[in-house]
């Protein structure tokens, strides 16, 4: 990684910063501390217009979702952004205009339906209301007249005529009134009284004591008039909402179009972002930044073509960016890596590591040579068809390398579909043969060998905790910590394979199990009198007996491995039980289409269940048992000035 | 009273398929549970949801890998009869997945649950949620070694 400085015209700045965006050459880094005679441009209120146009066109993007649905087949995520044409650009910032007017159109009809959509709520309310005055024929506010006092509202309880007519003259006998009960049910009489209006605080009294309340919608009109023009309204309301919604999926014809303005306005408010951390002078401005070193002529050989500038290289320091440069078969294990952590400087690159390790346990658990098979061409299939992206590739890829995997421990295993071929032929022809008769090279059964399989399962985790081991041991080395690379590391490395060698001695002979134990016995004692070797006094010796106790450490990450051959057993025996299924409903027409479905579905839930299951605890194994050992981790991933765009990308010049 | 293991050994399968699934199912369902509110504020994460609902899901997978060796080995779908130590054993070693599958699958969707409101928060935490939810599996792990190393070798004992 080089730093690099570009110094030009301000002239020339749109075109540069372009043509850096689209070449994504070089990080761009804020200077930290001010350089007399150099200023900040403020771009932000120019970023802020730009943004709240990408934010307006999510919005419009969404609208036209809610009311007509993109047709999107299953496998369209894989799909990768279109290419343009670098000339299109400019057509599309022309345009741009016209399409924000379509997105505001598309929200303001959204908000009208949205506010639409509430004002019914609230007809509807005030309909419910309205209801049980319905026989009502005067309105609901009307008011006293000269001599008598008017009273229309509610009771909280249902009364009859003469029920009322009682609780009233039992509230205040003096009172003089006369009413009507316009409707009464459920906790509810509603009624109309009249009183002299001479009496008129007199029957207030009393009615507030019953709990009298007035109607909440008062109202001019008789209750059924005012009932009929809410109707109407709602009527209209819900004309004009079909209207918008019909003039909405008119609209989505253009989505395309929205899209790629959102694009187009994404991609400049990152532009102006980046403007906003340069240095200019009122004729200049600086670019500082990061590069990889083998792009620093193809940087040199554009910024000659596209301005006048001055370039200058130097040489990083430990906070630069890392960016890792693997080979086709281990870059598709990069994203695993930097779902952990990004390589410090202190750090190797354990990519091409990782990615053997991956390949080879994911296939060592999925382990079937169909679903293997599957992978590669399904996969294969999604690369030619859909053409995605770059991160999406990758991560395709690295699916497609453990399908290989998976279809070479699937042969290993004797497993095609589980023991589909078997069962099959089987099933048709009466006959009873296993997966061992039909293959013609020897198979591990993890069924029947599942002791050795565990076996040679741990082996390999002891392969692959020595390899992170070797890692760590390495980088002590290049490090000069001597004492860290043959005490820390080397020690432990050989009293693991001194325990290794004891229990081959075990099973094969008693020479080489003493050799094991005479290794194992030394490495215990050197690290006995080593690990202490940074403490004082008395801390010497209880150091080098506490390290002995990482043994149980290393047990368990050992252990943590025989998950091998218990993820591979899993894969194994689903299949086989849907096989089992599959062939129990007899040779009829009815069986054999039951076959055929249950085969489909059920391999389909095993390769589901079991991809994910290996996935996860290849990635652990790595994580956890591997990483562990040597990878510290937490660097900065190199993120060039690109275009961060979601739908379009700009075709390369060729 | 029995003269043959065939009745235990059943009970064994049943025991090793339904307690370690009833861990599972409690996991899993806990895990769905946390993962539905969050896609309720965000559907793009379903991806990642789905990965850390499942990871309690292994249990059950294996209680029935066991439940199924036992049924093939035992003279339901496949084997011989077994006599009535040999049902015993059968029994015996379903316990380990059954009773260890099942409180791990509790333990684990437990931590599922954690992983997911982790990972809600900050998409980056996701293989960290991911592995650490993945640590309790070892115990599962275990559990199923040991029944399946007696299962399959039960129908070799003189017992």
């Amino acid at each position: 990684m080089k730093t690099v400085r570009i110094v030009a015209l301000r002239e020339d700045r749109k075109r540069l910063l372009e043509h850096l965006q689209d070449s994504e050459l070089i990080q761009v880094r804020k200077h930290k501390d001010d350089i007399d005679g150099f200023s900040m441009v403020d771009m932000t209120s120019q970023m802020q217009i730009f943004e709240r146009n990408v934010t307006l066109t999510e919005q419009a993007l969404k609208v036209l979702d809610d009311y007509s649905r993109e047709k999107s087949g299953l496998l369209s995520s894989f799909k990768g952004r279109r290419e343009i044409d670098p000339d299109e650009i400019g057509v599309i910032a022309s345009k741009s205009t016209e399409v924000m007017r379509v997105c505001n159109n598309i929200n303001e009809l959204n908000k009208k339906i949205i506010d639409n959509n509430a004002e019914k709520v609230r007809i509807n309310t005030s309909l419910n209301q309205l209801e049980v005055w319905k026989d009502l024929d005067i309105p609901l506010n009307t008011k006293d007249t000269d001599s008598t006092a008017v009273f229309i509202g509610t009771l909280p309880r249902v009364y009859t005529e003469n029920e009322l007519t009682e609780t009233i003259a039992a509230e205040n006998p003096k009172l003089e009134f006369e009413f009507e009960i316009e409707y009464a049910a459920e906790n509810l009489t509603c009624i109309v009284l009249f009183a002299p209006i001479s009496q008129k605080a007199m029957a207030e009294d009393a009615l507030r004591t019953l709990g009298f309340s007035k109607p909440m919608t008062p109202t001019h009109y008789t209750p059924k008039v005012k009932a009929e023009k809410l109707r109407k309204k709602l009527e209209d309301i819900e004309l004009e909402n079909e209207r918008a919604v019909k003039d909405i999926i008119s609209l989505s014809v253009r989505r395309e179009d929205i899209k790629i303005t959102q694009d187009y306005f994404r991609i400049r408010a990152d532009k102006y972002n980046v403007i906003n951390e340069l240095d200019h002078t009122r004729h200049v401005f600086v670019i500082n930044g990061f590069i990889p070193e083998q792009d620093c002529e193809k940087l040199t050989a554009l910024c000659d073509r596209v301005a006048v500038c001055y370039i200058e290289f130097g040489d990083a320091d430990d906070d630069a960016p890392v960016l890792l440069k693997n080979n086709r078969f281990s870059r598709p294990a990069q994203n695993i890596l930097m779902m952990y952590a990004a390589p410090s400087h202190a750090d190797i690159d354990p990519t091409p590591l990782l990615a053997f390790f991956f390949y080879f346990f994911f296939g060592m658990m999925f382990s079937d040579a169909g679903y293997g098979l599957l992978m590669v061409v399904a996969i294969g299939i999604v690369l030619k068809v859909f053409k995605p992206d770059k991160r999406m590739r990758e991560n395709l890829k690295l699916f497609q390398y453990c399908g290989v995997s998976t279809f070479f421990w699937g042969l290993v295993f004797g497993s095609i579909f589980g023991d589909a071929p078997a069962s099959l032929y089987n099933f048709f022809t009466g006959a009873n043969i296993t997966m061992a008769d039909i293959l013609p090279w020897p198979t591990i059964d993890p069924q029947k060998d599942a002791l050795m399989l565990m076996i040679i399962s741990i082996a390999f985790g002891l392969i692959h905790i020595l390899v992170g081991m070797g890692c760590k041991f390495y980088i002590c080395f290049r490090d000069k910590d001597y004492g860290g690379a043959f005490f820390d590391t080397g020690l432990w490395m050989m009293l693991l394979i001194g325990i290794a060698v004891l229990g081959v001695g075990m099973a094969t002979s008693q020479v080489v199990f003493y050799i094991g134990v005479g290794i194992a016995i030394a490495c215990a004692v050197g690290l006995l009198l080593t690990q202490g070797r940074k403490k004082k006094g008395f801390g010497k010796v209880i150091g080098g007996i506490a390290s002995l106790y990482d043994i149980t450490g290393y047990i368990s990450d050992l252990l943590s491995y025989s998950r091998l051959l218990a993820l591979g057993l899993t894969t194994g025996v689903m299949a086989q039980v849907f096989n089992m299924l599959a062939t129990m409903f007899g040779k009829s027409l009815i069986g054999v289409i039951f076959m055929f479905v249950i085969l489909l579905v059920g391999h389909a839930i095993n390769i589901g269940l079991n991809a994910l299951g290996s996935y996860v605890h290849t990635m652990r194994l790595q994580y956890v048992e591997m990483f562990s050992k040597f990878y510290e981790g937490g660097g900065q991933e190199f993120e060039p000035f690109s275009l961060k765009s979601k739908y379009i990308k700009i075709q390369e010049d060729k | 009273m029995f003269t043959n293991g065939m009745f235990f050994a059943i009970v064994g399968a049943s025991l090793a398929t339904a307690l370690a699934g009833f861990g599972s199912a409690k996991g899993v369902g806990g895990a769905a549970q946390a993962s539905m509110g969050v896609l309720s504020e965000d559907s793009s994460k379903f991806g990642k949801m789905l990965v850390l609902t499942l990871l309690p899901g292994t249990q059950g997978l294996y209680g029935f890998i066991v439940g199924f060796l036992i049924l093939v080995n035992c003279g339901v779908l496949g084997g011989d009869m077994p006599t009535v130590g040999q049902g015993l054993a059968f029994l015996g070693a379903s316990l380990a997945i059954g009773i260890g599958g099942m409180v791990s699958g509790f333990a684990q969707g437990r931590a599922s649950v954690s992983g997911i409101a982790m990972s809600a928060k900050d998409d980056r935490n996701f293989s960290k949620a991911m592995v650490s939810v993945t640590l309790v599996e070892i115990y599962a792990l275990l559990a199923f070694i040991v029944s399946l190393l007696v299962v399959i070798s039960v129908p070799a004992l003189k017992i």
